[in-house]
């Protein structure tokens, strides 16, 4: 983990360049607006079981990934030097929460 | 201005001395008092952001203990609807209750409580606020304070809409029968989406923070990073309803 | 909560361009003496003192009543304390040792060196720091008021559902230990996350993270678990207070909740805990063996891995608390596997440590004896740790004196161990005098033979089959013996733990009626960033910011390696530490705001278990502090965020 310290420090302020334009937010909405249409409209199908409920997380997960990757920068973020770490310490805490809370659900609903 | 001590250089030998050099300009900089907002942080983040975003890793952790709490309860709940306790069945139904808590029993489902459009209407107009807090942030950054004040009141009356639609929800849902206390079913989902509730009143309170210093004129281009930070959490709260959307209300 | 604050360069400035008193009384103080810059302080390392001083208070009050408890003990069906009292008293004497104690000791440490081993003037957010100390504080004296107010909780430090409800305790002993923790917890938070942004952002020229000193390392692993674990017990807290108060039935088993919930959560929070509270110490015992076997650490970077290992593998393992709960095969067996493999890092820092003395020059010193102390103790803690792995085995174990045995190993042989490692080792650097070393060994071997005779028997007297908070037992039983014995070993413990504060008392009469002789920057020839400036610590830290170039970097300036190969002496500590000359150098100033808003919370709190009305003050007081808190003139910019080069020049003198 190279992090020397002595590289030049980019001004935090200054790197709204680097962020997507207005365009992109809109389209970005607009995927947001779509996938949610489409979970509302599988909800209505009357599945049930897996096919019900893995489209609805994947789509779920993709909306989340969107937001944090666009609206939070998460993804532009790691154009700037040591960007990483916000996508570092906010990507450990969520595959923390998924593993850990994935557990106690098995061990509660499986009896495993 | 160097700060760098002649204890140093010897300490580092030739090939250090160099690099001792650039640590040397670069610290000109931080203590460079003409540097406009150009603060020495040893990974070149604002330690602001970075402390947001910890907060917000913390967050997670928090968010996903309620969801998985509301998942346990709400299955439990189920269980026990089927296998008809009369104690939980009691708990619900006190005599008077609507005919929502009626299907709930007679469906042993949670499903009829939720009102899919109008929760899929509430979704959308947090969507919304999300990008109109982003292009407030745009605006600000490019010193457009009139474009900000408008994203800026956008996002506030678009999370008000939301709150008032929470109001609305739980004041149905608790005239229907479904209360706090009368069975597991209603603390879990009152705690659940009332935490989220929270969440999205202190956003509201920080958005009007933002707005009156904004109409102060003292929310200017360099401080468009204290716009950044309001908004991860606003998306944040956002990115939490995604899945409370998701996981309590169209998966049932 | 997001508390906006300036993003603040590292020479901050003291008193702003403009006089500017928007609030008046409540603008930020210039230079208050005595109580009120105590009260006021956003000095990293006064925070540290007084988080220190606190835990010592802490210290006291947790550990008289585990005195009454053993005294209780001593003899066979003895009628000392009720059943009722005896409940109250170890279940506060488990928390107040744990939230109170330990976990501030490390603070403590973490305020006071973080900065120093990274050579930063301050820490990343210099009133978050003073707010994360007072709500400390705030949180844990409403936690103890409860003894004024209707009694201590009563359910064991974890309290674990249904018995925490409202019908199997009804006094509010556990509404204050559920509120008191929610606030402790809150300052826990805000501490963590200034920390860590210290660490990764605020680190001197040249300070790679292969060259952050291993207690910098381990406190920061300690932070991240605070981070993530935090929010697990808040969470658990909270669902516990609206079943209490508000008729909630997350635990009510006949609306058919399962109460193994809380069990749950309360230990993916209680375990990063475990390691949360014996990393710092690791961290400290990591400074002082290298220093007094005069040799580098052995394995840095696996001692760094290792630390790091163990932050994540803590996160796996929580459900070993609750083999005996009815959980299934396979959650058994992969928790037990876990726990098993968890051993492995700690062993290998074990190895390091002992790979570290070995063919070292030792100079046994009571820092060094405290940290050998840990290796040991904390060895034996860990062993009988090995054996709760195994979950048959733990099944004979579990609730028994044993695991209380093995917990007091790791915590009290372990933590406290390397904490008083530590204070003897930095007592120089913070307060300019070393520790009587002849009081320091008789503390040392006091504290280890009464720690080893209160907590020893109990292994036996565990395997015996005797039960933990059990109030008393028949003589037919046959632990009177064993008993006897470690209710004598505790009362030796109790006069050797306080001894320190007997040394410190003796060791600054001394050192004044000397006439207050310099201690010098490097009094033990240590290696670390924090020994190249003077002792005590001046306020502004570093005259300028120091240009890292290796591990180690201040022992390498010292010592030299000849053209033959042999590692000579170059320069003393003396010679090339910092003189201590303030120069241009400009601090953050103090506010009220920290301690302001720290004890709104409580206000809050007390609303919650008495009367809802008292919240409505409460949390005006909270938005005051907040607004006040964001509005206050940033302490060296003036209206645009610019640096006023003259108007520093000026400040300096303010």
């Amino acid at each position: 983990m190279a992090t020397a310290t002595t590289e030049k420090p980019i001004d935090a302020h200054d790197d709204h360049e680097h962020h997507p334009t207005a365009k992109t937010y809109w389209i970005t909405f607009l995927a947001l607006l779509i996938l949610t249409a489409v979970e509302v409209a599988w909800s209505y199908l009357g599945l049930s079981g897996p096919a019900l409920v893995v489209p609805l997380l994947l789509m779920m997960v993709v909306k989340f990934l969107i937001v944090g990757g666009v609206f939070m920068h998460l993804q532009t973020d790691l154009k700037v030097l040591n960007g990483y770490w916000f996508t570092l310490t906010f990507g450990t805490a969520v595959v923390l929460a998924v593993c850990v809370y994935i557990i106690v659900f098995a061990a509660f609903r499986w009896d495993i | 201005m160097s700060d760098i001590t002649v204890e140093d250089i010897e300490a580092a030998g030739t090939e250090g001395a160099a690099k001792i050099e650039d640590a040397a300009v670069d610290h000109d900089e931080v203590d460079g008092h003409g540097a406009h907002e150009e603060h020495y942080t040893s990974l070149g983040l604002s330690n602001m952001k970075l402390a947001m975003w910890l907060f917000l890793g913390s967050e997670c952790l928090l968010f996903g203990a309620l969801i998985s709490t509301y998942l346990l309860s709400k299955t439990r709940f189920i269980i026990e609807l089927v296998a008809g306790n009369p104690d939980v069945i009691a708990g619900i139904s006190d005599g008077e209750n609507g005919e929502l808590v009626q299907e709930m029993i007679d469906q042993q489902s949670v499903e009829p409580f939720f009102d899919i459009p109008f929760t899929s209407l509430s979704s959308f107009i947090l969507l919304m606020s999300s990008l109109t807090m982003v292009l407030a942030h745009k605006a600000v950054s490019e010193g457009n304070y009139k474009n900000l004040r408008i994203w800026l009141s956008t996002t506030l009356l678009l999370g008000a809409t939301f709150m008032a639609g929470q109001v609305y929800e739980f004041t149905v849902f608790y005239k229907e029968g479904l209360t706090y206390n009368g069975s597991l079913f209603g603390t879990a989902f009152y705690t659940l989406t009332g935490f989220h509730g929270a969440h999205v009143t202190g956003g509201l309170i920080m958005l009007g923070s933002l707005l009156l210093l904004s109409f102060k004129g003292k929310m200017q281009q360099d401080r468009a990073e204290t716009v950044e930070l309001v908004g991860l959490y606003w998306h944040f709260v956002d990115i939490v309803w995604v899945l409370i959307f998701t996981i309590v209300y169209l998966i049932p | 909560m997001a508390i906006i604050e300036e993003p603040r360069a590292l020479p901050s400035g003291e008193g702003p361009a403009k006089v500017e008193k928007p609030l008046g009384g409540f603008s930020r103080p210039r230079n208050p003496s005595g109580i009120k810059d105590w009260l006021t302080t956003v000095d990293h390392k006064k925070i540290g003192i007084m988080y220190g001083t606190a835990a010592m208070f802490f210290l006291l009050w947790g550990g008289v009543p585990a005195l009454l408890l053993r005294l209780q003990l001593a003899r066979p069906n003895q009628g000392l304390l009720s059943g009722d009292a005896y409940n109250q008293i170890f279940t506060m004497h488990g928390t107040v040792m744990i939230f109170l104690v330990v976990m501030p000791i490390g603070a403590a440490f973490a305020n006071y060196l973080l900065p120093l081993q990274v050579g930063a003037r301050d820490v990343a957010f210099p009133r978050i720091n003073a707010f994360s100390f007072w709500v400390f504080l705030a949180g844990g004296l409403m936690l103890n008021s409860s003894w004024f107010l209707g009694g201590g909780a009563d359910g064991g430090w974890f309290n674990y559902a249904p018995n925490n409800g409202i019908s199997y305790s009804p006094s509010t002993g556990i509404d204050f230990w559920n509120v008191g923790l929610l606030i402790v917890g809150f300052g826990s938070l805000t501490g963590s996350i200034n920390l860590i942004t210290t660490v990764l952002n605020m680190r001197a020229p040249g300070m790679t993270w292969m060259r952050l000193p291993i207690f910098t390392w381990m406190t920061l692993v300690t932070q991240f678990l605070l981070l993530f674990a935090i929010p697990v017990l808040t969470v658990a807290q909270l669902l516990l207070l609206f079943d209490r108060k508000f008729d909630g039935n997350f635990f009510n088993v006949q609306q058919g909740a399962d109460p193994l919930l809380w069990q749950h959560l309360f230990w993916i929070f209680g375990h990063p805990e475990v390691y949360l509270m014996i990393l710092p110490a690791f961290g400290i015992v990591s400074e002082v063996i290298p220093a007094f076997a005069r040799k580098p650490i052995f394995g840095y970077p696996f001692m760094v891995f290792s630390g790091i290992a163990i932050g994540f593998m803590g996160w796996g393992v929580w459900a070993h608390h609750m083999f005996v709960s009815g959980i299934g095969p396979l959650s058994v067996t992969a928790f037990s596997v876990a726990t098993m493999f968890i051993a492995v890092p700690t062993g290998v820092k074990i190895l390091n440590w002992l790979a570290t003395l070995w063919g070292g020059k030792l100079i046994l010193n009571t820092a060094m004896l405290f940290a050998i102390g840990l290796v040991t103790q904390f060895t034996l803690g860990g062993l009988s740790g090995v054996t709760h792995a195994i979950a048959p085995s733990d099944t004979q174990q579990t609730d028994t004196y044993y695991i209380v045995a093995h917990f007091h190993y790791v915590l009290f042989g372990g933590a406290l161990f390397g904490f008083y490692s530590g204070l003897y080792f930095w007592w120089p650097k913070a307060f300019g005098y070393k520790l009587n070393e002849k009081i320091g060994k008789f503390n040392f071997w006091s504290m280890i033979v009464g720690f080893n005779l209160t907590f020893g028997p109990m292994h036996i007297l565990g395997l015996q089959g005797m039960p933990r908070r059990m109030q008393t037992y028949d003589v037919s039983q046959g632990f009177s013996t064993w008993n006897m014995v470690a209710t004598i070993g505790s009362f030796i413990l109790g006069f050797a733990t306080l001894s320190v504060l007997y040394n410190a008392l003796v060791s600054y009469n001394a050192w004044r009626r000397a006439g207050r002789p310099d201690v010098g920057p490097d009094p033990w020839d240590a290696r670390a960033l924090e020994w190249s400036i003077q002792s005590p610590v001046p306020e502004h830290n570093f005259d300028t910011t120091p240009t890292v170039t290796s591990l180690d970097d201040f022992w390498h300036r010292k010592y030299q390696e000849d053209d033959d190969g042999t590692i000579r002496r170059v320069a003393t500590g003396k010679d090339i530490a910092q003189p201590g000359e303030r120069g241009n150098v400009h601090l953050p100033a103090p506010s009220y705001w920290p301690i302001f808003l720290a004890f709104s919370l409580p206000v809050i709190g007390y609303g919650l278990i008495y009367s809802l009305w008292l919240c409505i003050p409460g949390a005006l007081l909270v938005v005051i502090a907040m607004y006040g808190w964001s509005l206050e003139p940033a302490d060296d910019l003036d209206d645009d965020g610019h640096h006023e080069p003259e108007a520093e020049l000026v400040g300096a003198n303010v």
